[in-house]
C-alpha cells in the first residue's frame, strides 16, 4: 500500500463552476492523493456535489483544470476517457442501482460493458464483491425496489468496485442509515481502502465517518476550499464556518457521547 | 406576559424572535412591459425546444452511426424487450380502437349516404380514409399516448434516480443504451401495428356492411379491390416510420429534461404526449402536401 501524501492522484486547478450567473464553485483548487481518504464537507448548497460531479464529468466546467491521473480530462480522445471512467467507481447519493436489473446483474453491468469475460466468471466475480461488502448471496436476486437503504448504498458500492478501480467517489455514503449501520460502512471502507489501495474521495456530513475514517478533510466555502488537511487542523483552524462545524453544538455533543458511554 | 406555563417558554420565545413582517412580494399587478417580456421569453424557449429535439435526433443518428461502424455495440436484447412491449403488448388495444372506428366510419357513411342513395360508396370512402390517413393517425396518436408517455416517465425517473448520470461515468453512452432501442422499437412497431389497424378497421367497416348496411361481404371486398390501389396503401405506410420516429424523439428528449421533482416529471409525460400529437398531425399535413404534389 501506497503511503499518502506520496503522489497526486487528483489535481483540481482554479475550477470555476457556474449555473446562469450564479458561480457555485469559484477559482476552486484541491488536491488528494494516491491512498488517501478525503472527506469534503460543507453548508447545504456550497458546491461539494458539484465538486465531485464536475470532477467526474457531469457537469461542464467554465474554466480552470482538473487533472486525474495525470491526465486533464477535457483535452483526451473519447476512448482514452473512457480507460479512466474504468479507473473510477461511483457511488452516487442515492444508490443509482438500475432499477430494472437485480442486484447481480447491477454488479455486473460494468464488467459486462467494459470486459470481455466468461459468464460463469463474471457472475462469482459479482458474488465476491456482493460478500466484500458484506451483503448474503442469497440478496442478489433481488430487486433495487426489494432493499432497504442500507443495503442499496452496499449494492452501490459492490458496482462502483466491481472494476476493482482505482478512485472511488462517494457522495454522501452514509446519509440516511442508522449509527450501527454507518459505523459498519465506515469499517468496510477503511478495510476496503487498506486492502486494496484505494483513494476514496468522500462528500459528507458525517462527523463520526470524519473523526473515523478520513485522512484529510477538505472544506467547501464561498466557492473555494477555506481548510485543507487532516482533523487536528480542522480542530485549530480560526475559520469562523470551520469552527462552529467541527467545534459546534453536534461536534461538542459527539465529544460527551464518547467521554461518556451509554450505560 | 403572565401565567404563561414553562411547557411554552421556549416555543413563545421562538415565535417571538421570527420576523413578523413577510418579505417584499413582488407586486402582481397588469404590466404592459412585464407581459411582452413573458412573450418573448416564451418565444425564445418555443426556439429552445426545437433546437432540443434536433439535437435529440442528432445524437441518436450519431448513435447509429456508432452501431453500423460496431454492430456488436448494438443493444438487441433492449430492442427486443422494448419491441415486446410497444409492439406486442399493443396489439389488442390497437386492433379493438381500429375495429371500432372501422365500423363508426362505415355506420355514419350508411347512414348519411343512404339519403341520396350512394350507399356503394361507402366503401370508398371507409377504405381511402382508413388506408391513406385514419390508420397511420389513429395508431400514431396511441401509441404516442401509450408508448410516447412510458418512455418520458421511464428516462425521467431514470434520470431523477441519477441512473442516466451512472450510465455516464461508466463510460457509456446514455443515447446508444438507453434511446436508441427505444426509439428503433417504435420504429419497427408503428408500421406494423399501422397495417394491423389498417386491417382490423377494413374488417369493421366490412362487418358493418353487412350487417347494417345489407352489403354483402363479396361485394365489399370487390367494392374494395376497385376503390382501393397499392398505391394509397404506400402513402399511410410511407408516414408510419416518419411518425414514429418523431414520437420516439419527443418522448426521449422530454424524459431527459425530468428535473429532481415528480411534478416535473408529470409536466414532462404531458408534454411528451402533446407535442408527440401535435407533431404527428403536422407531419400528416406535411405529408398530404407532398403527396398531393407528387400526384399520388
Amino acid at each position: 500500500m501506497t503511503t499518502p501524501g506520496s503522489e497526486t492522484i487528483i489535481s483540481v486547478r482554479d475550477v470555476e463552476v457556474a449555473f446562469g450567473s450564479h458561480k457555485v464553485l469559484d477559482g476552486l483548487s484541491l488536491d488528494v492523493d494516491r491512498g488517501e481518504i478525503l472527506g469534503l464537507v460543507g453548508g447545504s448548497g456550497s458546491g461539494k456535489s458539484v465538486l465531485m460531479r464536475t470532477i467526474i464529468g457531469l457537469i461542464p466546467k467554465r474554466a480552470g483544470t482538473i487533472e486525474v491521473f495525470g491526465q486533464d480530462l477535457s483535452r483526451i480522445a473519447e476512448d482514452e476517457r473512457r480507460g479512466i471512467e474504468r479507473r473510477w467507481g461511483i457511488l452516487f447519493q442515492h444508490g443509482a442501482l438500475f432499477s430494472s436489473l437485480n442486484v447481480q446483474q447491477n454488479i455486473e453491468f460494468p464488467m459486462r460493458e467494459h470486459l470481455d469475460l466468461p459468464d460463469g466468471f463474471r457472475r462469482s466475480i459479482a458474488l465476491a464483491k456482493l460478500q466484500m461488502v458484506g451483503l448474503e448471496p442469497a440478496v442478489a436476486t433481488r430487486m433495487p425496489s426489494e432493499l432497504s437503504g442500507g443495503m442499496t448504498k452496499r449494492v452501490a458500492l459492490a458496482r462502483a468496485l466491481a472494476l476493482d478501480p482505482d478512485i472511488v467517489f462517494l457522495d454522501e455514503p452514509t446519509s440516511g442509515l442508522d449509527p450501527i449501520s454507518a459505523g459498519e460502512f465506515d469499517a468496510l471502507l477503511r478495510t476496503l481502502q487498506r486492502t486494496l489501495g484505494l483513494t476514496v474521495f468522500m462528500v459528507t456530513h458525517d462527523l463520526d465517518s470524519l473523526h473515523t475514517v478520513c485522512d484529510r478533510i477538505a472544506v467547501v466555502s464561498g466557492g473555494r476550499i477555506v481548510a485543507h488537511g487532516p482533523m487536528s487542523d480542522m480542530l485549530a483552524s480560526n475559520h469562523p464556518w470551520v469552527r462552529s462545524y467541527f467545534r459546534g453544538r453536534r461536534a461538542i455533543e459527539r465529544e460527551h457521547r464518547i467521554a461518556t458511554p451509554m450505560p | 406576559m403572565t401565567g404563561l406555563a414553562d411547557d411554552y417558554r421556549g416555543l413563545y420565545d421562538a415565535v417571538g424572535r421570527t420576523a413578523v413582517v413577510p418579505p417584499d412580494k413582488p407586486r402582481s399587478r397588469f404590466d404592459v412591459p412585464a407581459s411582452l417580456a413573458g412573450v418573448g421569453r416564451s418565444t425564445v424557449e418555443m426556439g429552445r425546444e426545437v433546437t432540443g429535439l434536433v439535437d435529440m435526433l442528432g445524437r441518436v443518428g450519431r448513435a447509429l452511426v456508432g452501431v453500423a461502424r460496431d454492430p456488436r455495440s448494438f443493444r438487441l436484447t433492449s430492442l427486443v424487450h422494448q419491441l415486446d412491449r410497444v409492439a406486442w403488448q399493443a396489439v389488442p388495444i390497437i386492433a379493438l380502437i381500429t375495429f371500432l372506428i372501422g365500423c363508426i366510419i362505415a355506420q355514419q357513411g350508411f347512414f348519411h349516404f343512404r339519403k341520396f342513395g350512394a350507399d356503394q360508396y361507402v366503401v370508398d370512402m371507409v377504405g381511402i380514409l382508413v388506408v391513406r390517413e385514419i390508420g397511420v393517425l389513429l395508431v400514431a396518436i396511441m401509441v404516442a399516448g401509450r408508448s410516447g408517455s412510458s418512455y418520458t416517465a421511464e428516462l425521467g425517473s431514470m434520470k431523477m434516480r441519477e441512473e442516466i448520470d451512472a450510465i455516464r461515468t461508466m463510460g457509456l453512452d446514455p443515447v446508444s443504451v438507453l434511446i436508441l432501442p427505444r426509439v428503433l422499437a417504435l420504429v419497427i412497431a408503428l408500421p406494423a401495428l399501422t397495417l394491423l389497424g389498417i386491417l382490423a378497421a377494413l374488417y369493421g367497416g366490412g362487418l358493418v356492411a353487412s350487417l347494417y348496411g345489407g352489403m354483402s361481404p363479396e361485394i365489399y371486398m370487390a367494392r374494395l379491390r376497385e376503390a382501393l390501389s397499392m398505391d394509397h396503401l404506400k402513402v399511410g405506410m410511407l408516414k408510419a416510420p416518419f411518425m414514429a420516429l418523431v414520437i420516439g424523439i419527443v418522448a426521449c428528449a422530454e424524459g431527459l429534461r425530468v428535473k429532481g421533482s415528480a411534478e416535473s416529471l408529470g409536466l414532462r409525460t404531458t408534454a411528451s404526449v402533446v407535442k408527440a400529437i401535435f407533431l404527428v398531425i403536422v407531419l400528416d399535413g406535411i405529408f398530404a402536401v407532398y403527396f398531393a404534389s407528387i400526384g399520388l
